[in-house]
This record gives C-alpha cells, structure tokens and sequence, in this order.
C-alpha cells in the first residue's frame, strides 16, 4: 500500500480549479493528481528534474500566460479527447488552459511564430498545429518565464503525408521560472520533421518531446544545444516511437554547463517489431565548465524489430587542455580561447537550421550568452 | 635577443613526483640567426619548446628565459604571443568547429590589441592569407577547414608555417616541422621558413634530421642530451651527428 503524498499549495490549487464534473482523460487528471501530485524526483521519467520542488517558491493560482503568435489561430475550440497526450503535465495543460488554439499550414512556407511568457502565478494551455499534406512550413518558438512562475504548455503537432515542419525552440535563461513544454509530434508517410532548440535554462525548464514516427520514407531531426549557468536546470526529453518500417531519425545534442547548474538529457528510440529498416541514431555531448556543474543522460534504445541501424552515444568532456594552449599560444586570452571553443562545440546542433536568418540569431544569441558567460 | 639562463623545469605529473626535465640549459640566439636544436628522444626539445612558451603543467625551478631584454619566465602564454613568440608544435592540435581563418584572424586581433595596435582589416588579411597560401601550395578548401581537422601529418606542418606566415612572429621555435614532410613539401616548408629571416627575428629550430638544415643553412648547432646542451658548434656539427650518432656527445659536457 502506498501512502497518500502530501500535496503542496500549487497541488491543491490545480485540484480546486479542475472541475470536480469532470469524466474521461479529466476525471483520470484529477484522480493522479490527488493519488500522486505532480512528478517528482521519484517518479523514473523525473528523477534528474524534481518539478514539484522546483515549484515551491510558485504562487498557487492561475495567471493566463502571455501568447503572443504571428497571427490569430485559425480556431479556438474546447480541447477534445484526440487533443490531449498522456502525462500530467500536458493534460493540466489542457485541462486548465481554457480553450485551445488550433493553427492550420495550408500554404507553402507558412512561417507561424509563437512567443510565450509568464511571470507570475501558473499558466497553462494547449497548441495545436496541423500541417497540411505535402507543405513545407516553420514554427518557431520561444519561451521566456521570468520570476517565480509557471508555465506549462502542451504543443500537439500533426503532419500530413509528405508535410515538412521544421521547428525551432529558444528557452531564454531565468533563475526562477519554471517551464515545461510537451510536445507530441505525429508525422504521416513521407512527412519530415526536423526540431532545434536553443535552451539556457531556468529554476527548472523541461523540453520533452514525442515524435511518434510511422516510418515509410519520414524522416525526423531532433538537435539541441544548451547552455547553463548559475544554478539553472534544464531538461531535455525526447522520446521517438518507430511504428512502421523505413523510417529515419537524427538526434544530436550537446550542452555545456557551468557554476552550479544542471543539465539532463533522457534520449529514447523505442523500434516497433513492425518497424523493419529502422535508421536511427542519436548523440548527447555535454562539456562541463566548472566542477560544480552537473549532467545527466540516458540514451536508450529499445528496439523489437531485428533488423535495423541503430546506435547511440553519449560523452561526457570538458574543454581540451592542449587545444586552449595551442590557442593562447597563438595570442588568444584564456577567455577568448574558453569562449571561443565552447561557442564551436555548442554551434553544430543550431548549424542545421536551413533558415539563415533564424541560424545566425540563435547563433547569436549563443554567442551573446557566452559572453556573459566570462 | 633571445637569452635562456641556466633554465631548470620539471613536469608536473598526477599522483606522481615532479620530475625534472630540463637541468640547466643556457642558450643565446641573436635577433637574425637561426639556430638548430638536436638531440635524442627524449633529451627534453619539445619540454623546453613548452616552458619557453609558458605551457601550463611545467614548472620552471631555477634560470628564466628573456627576449629582447624582457623577462618572460613567469608571462601567460598569451603575453609571450603578444611578445611575438611561436611554437610550431611538433603535435598541432585538432579544433573541431573553428574555421582556419576565423582562428588566425581572432589570434592576430588578440595580439595587436595586447600590443595597443589597431585590429588588421578584413581585405587586408585576405590578401595576406591567399599569398601565403600560394607559397605553401594551401588550397582554398584547406583554409576553409576547422583548424587541422582531418588533415594529414605533413598538412598540418605546412599548416603551422602558414599561421607563421600570417602571424609574423619575432621569434619562432620550430618543434620537428619536418617530420612527416615529403621530400617535396620539406622544400616548400624551408623556403616558407628562409622567407621569415629577417633581421629582426630569430629562430630555434628543433630536428632530427640534416635535410630541414641544409635548406636552411642555421648559424649554430647545439646537442641536447638530458636536459642540458652538451655542444654547441656550427653546422658541421650537425653534419657530425649524421655521420656518428649522438653517443659521441651525450657522455661528454658542454
Ligand atoms: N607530461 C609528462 N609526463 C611524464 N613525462 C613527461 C611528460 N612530458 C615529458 N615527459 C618526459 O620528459 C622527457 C622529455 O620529453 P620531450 O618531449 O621534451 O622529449 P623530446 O626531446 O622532445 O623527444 P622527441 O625527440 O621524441 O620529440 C621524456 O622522457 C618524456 O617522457
Ligand atoms: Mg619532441
């Protein structure tokens, strides 16, 4: 028998505002919500991101998160049972974000930018994106929670056959917010999906994101960078679900994290038995700039199909010695030598991004960070 | 000038005593000579090619090393740099992500800032990296490359001249540039070297090999064995270890 868990303010909070009406996905909510809170560093999928902790310093009560997109959604409608993912987060998220905003890419590079920020109190709501068969489109986000806040957000993104998206995530730094962003990307045959995100952390932010990837020519890119400082935390999830055969999957990331921060990444292909010519690879890189910093991956294969290409790495570093005196010897200082190796080993992830102008602003912003870095 | 007196440094090894490497090297190399360096494996080249340079896990017990009346035992290695002072490193390093050019431009600006100049224009350095490309046979695509990414042994010992080149130091230490040059890039290397004589710099030339020395044809010759020179003497000298060996030299003093 497991103990009821104590809940905190921001728990009951949640609790008092879900309506007790509620059946289906929102009647589950409630009752894992009452049974067990909100995930913690013992529950496996949160071990290295305690989000309940990270919330005390947060005000219970609801404060609508600033959404500011390139263009009015195309509908706003109560979310639906296809709507909602599995997971407390992206159902709160749901549940509490009132109606959702449902955005459709219909023409050819469709650019839809979305722009969120919370500074106060908890935030929710849920974003869906449906690209239409055949377009190529972007979606860039980005996410800004300052002071001790809240924001969650639950992002479902619908590809028809042989739709491209590609999509890019800038988390700007905060020492108190905390973030969580859950995606679930659902691709048709032939769709490409391809997602890069720059993150700096914040009291606690996590990037999780599901593809799931029904092979038959699609292909996904899953890239990330990061950078953390003070005693920021960031944490990136993906998990990609092969289903069907001849699918193709990229994941590179690569973080460095200094002072006190933490940085964790949780990589997982899971490979369906149907799933034959499963191409998959994926790469987490992390670079540790002072002894107090922190990082935590686990790429995880798990593969039913038995014949497929997949590999996974995962390497732990901190700046070459020889390389930051072969650069001093050459006139560098130590600090333009430091910033300069860090900036080379965190560009490959964003180097990806075929739009040129978004590529070099994040590349700037990077760089921007790095300074303040030193 | 470049003055080494009665230098002593031990290398710093984990978990293990220092051990002492260099035991007394005094050298002096007059602005406009070039002098060679010989001597076994392990007699301590490359170390006193790193202590000269201000290499970090190095530490110097007992002399200095001063240049142009300056004393630089205790500088950055940077500082050295700005002074004018470059290694080619008998081991260039590979930095992935770090485009050649980008590399040599920010390593140049960082020099004439430390020295109060104004930073070299983009045109300007331009025009200087595709004629000294052309004098070393470095394609295009070379210079495009992170630093020493992929290349081969006798690639990136052209590579270190073309940073010479650009860089335009007062003093170079060459550590083995021609091990790993065929016959052919030897010769371009040591005519990339002859074109940085001048009388206003000077030269420590490291090697094995009297090849690299006839083409430049260096002012003196010391032996280190050991950790101290145990002869110095004119290019014959050199000549006198190809024919005999070193075990002429390492028993007797300097
Ligand atoms: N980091 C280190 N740890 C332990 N021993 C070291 C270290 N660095 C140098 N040594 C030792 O110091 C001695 C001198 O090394 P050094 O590299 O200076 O020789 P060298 O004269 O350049 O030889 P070579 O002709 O092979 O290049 C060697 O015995 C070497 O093993
Ligand atoms: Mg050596």
């Amino acid at each position: 028998m497991t103990l009821p868990v104590k809940l905190s303010p921001i728990e009951h909070g949640f609790l008092r505002d879900l309506s007790a009406s509620g059946s289906g996905w929102r009647a589950e909510l409630r009752e894992d919500l009452e049974a067990r809170g909100l995930p913690h560093r013992r529950v496996e999928e949160w071990k290295w991101s305690d989000l309940k902790t990270a919330l005390s310093r947060v005000e219970s009560g609801q404060v609508p998160l600033t959404v500011s997109a390139s263009r009015e959604p195309d509908e706003r409608r109560a979310p639906g049972d296809d709507d909602v993912m599995a997971g407390v987060m992206p159902r709160l998220a749901a549940a509490l974000g009132g109606d959702a905003s449902l955005y459709r890419l219909e023409r050819q590079d469709d650019v839809l930018s979305l722009d969120i920020e919370a500074n106060a109190g908890t935030g929710h709501t849920l974003i869906v994106v449906d690209v239409a068969p055949g377009i190529s489109a972007r979606l860039d986000e980005r996410y800004a929670v300052t002071d001790a806040s809240l924001a969650n957000i639950a992002i479902l993104v619908r590809l028809g056959s042989g739709a491209r998206l590609e999509r890019t995530i800038e988390q700007a730094g905060s020492d108190d917010g905390v973030l969580v962003v859950t995606s679930r990307i659902e691709l048709g045959t032939e769709a490409g999906f391809k997602q890069t995100t720059l993150g700096f952390g914040a009291r606690l932010a996590r990037l999780e994101t599901h593809v799931i990837h029904p092979g038959e020519g699609a292909k996904v890119s899953l890239a990330g960078s990061y950078l953390l400082s003070g005693k920021r935390h960031l944490d990136q999830t993906t998990l990609v679900h092969h289903t069907g055969p001849n699918g193709e999957t990229r994941e590179l990331f690569k973080g460095a994290a200094g002072d006190r921060a933490r940085g964790v990444f949780q990589g997982k292909i899971a490979v369906d038995r149907a799933a034959q010519k499963t191409d998959a690879e994926m790469q987490h890189r992390g670079m540790l700039l002072s002894d107090g910093a922190e990082i935590d991956a686990k790429p995880e294969l798990e593969i039913y199909a038995d014949d497929v290409v997949c590999a996974h790495g995962n390497a732990l570093g901190a700046i070459d010695d020889d390389a930051l005196f072969y650069m001093r010897q050459r006139g560098m200082s130590e600090t333009e030598a430091r910033a300069l190796l860090t900036e080379s080993f965190l560009a490959e992830p964003l180097d990806a991004i075929t739009d040129e102008v978004r590529r070099d602003d994040l590349l700037a912003k990077l760089r921007t960070a790095l300074e303040a870095l030193t | 000038m470049l003055k080494i007196k009665n230098l002593h440094a031990r290398v710093e090894i984990e978990d293990a005593e220092d051990k002492p490497i260099l035991k007394g090297v005094s050298l002096e190399v007059p602005l406009g000579e070039v002098h060679a360096v010989m001597g076994p494996n392990g007699s301590g080249k490359s170390t006193l090619s790193y202590v000269m340079t201000g290499r970090e896990g190095y530490e110097v017990t007992d002399g200095s090393v001063e240049f142009n009346g300056e004393d630089l035992t205790t500088m950055e290695p940077e500082e050295r740099a700005a002074r004018g002072f470059f290694l080619s490193f008998q081991y260039p390093v590979e930095i992935p992500g770090v485009p050649t050019l980008t590399f040599l431009k920010e390593a140049a600006n960082a020099q004439r800032k430390a020295r109060g100049e104004e930073p070299i224009s983009a045109p300007e350095f331009m025009k200087a990296a595709r004629e000294n490309a052309a004098k070393l046979g470095i394609s295009n695509d070379m210079l495009k490359r992170p630093v020493n990414v992929g290349f081969s042994g006798g690639e990136k010992k052209r590579m270190e001249i073309f940073q010479a080149l650009m860089l335009q130091p007062k003093f170079l230490i060459l550590d083995e540039t021609d091990s790993g040059l065929d016959i052919d890039a030897l010769k371009v290397v040591a005519e990339g070297v002859n074109a940085l004589r001048a009388p206003d710099r000077g030269m420590l030339v490291i090697t094995h090999y009297q090849r690299l020395l006839d083409y430049l044809t260096p002012d003196k010759v010391h032996i280190l064995s050991d950790g101290r020179i145990v002869k110095s003497g004119g290019p014959e000298l050199a000549h006198e270890l190809e024919r005999e060996g070193y075990d002429k030299f390492t028993g007797e003093a300097a």
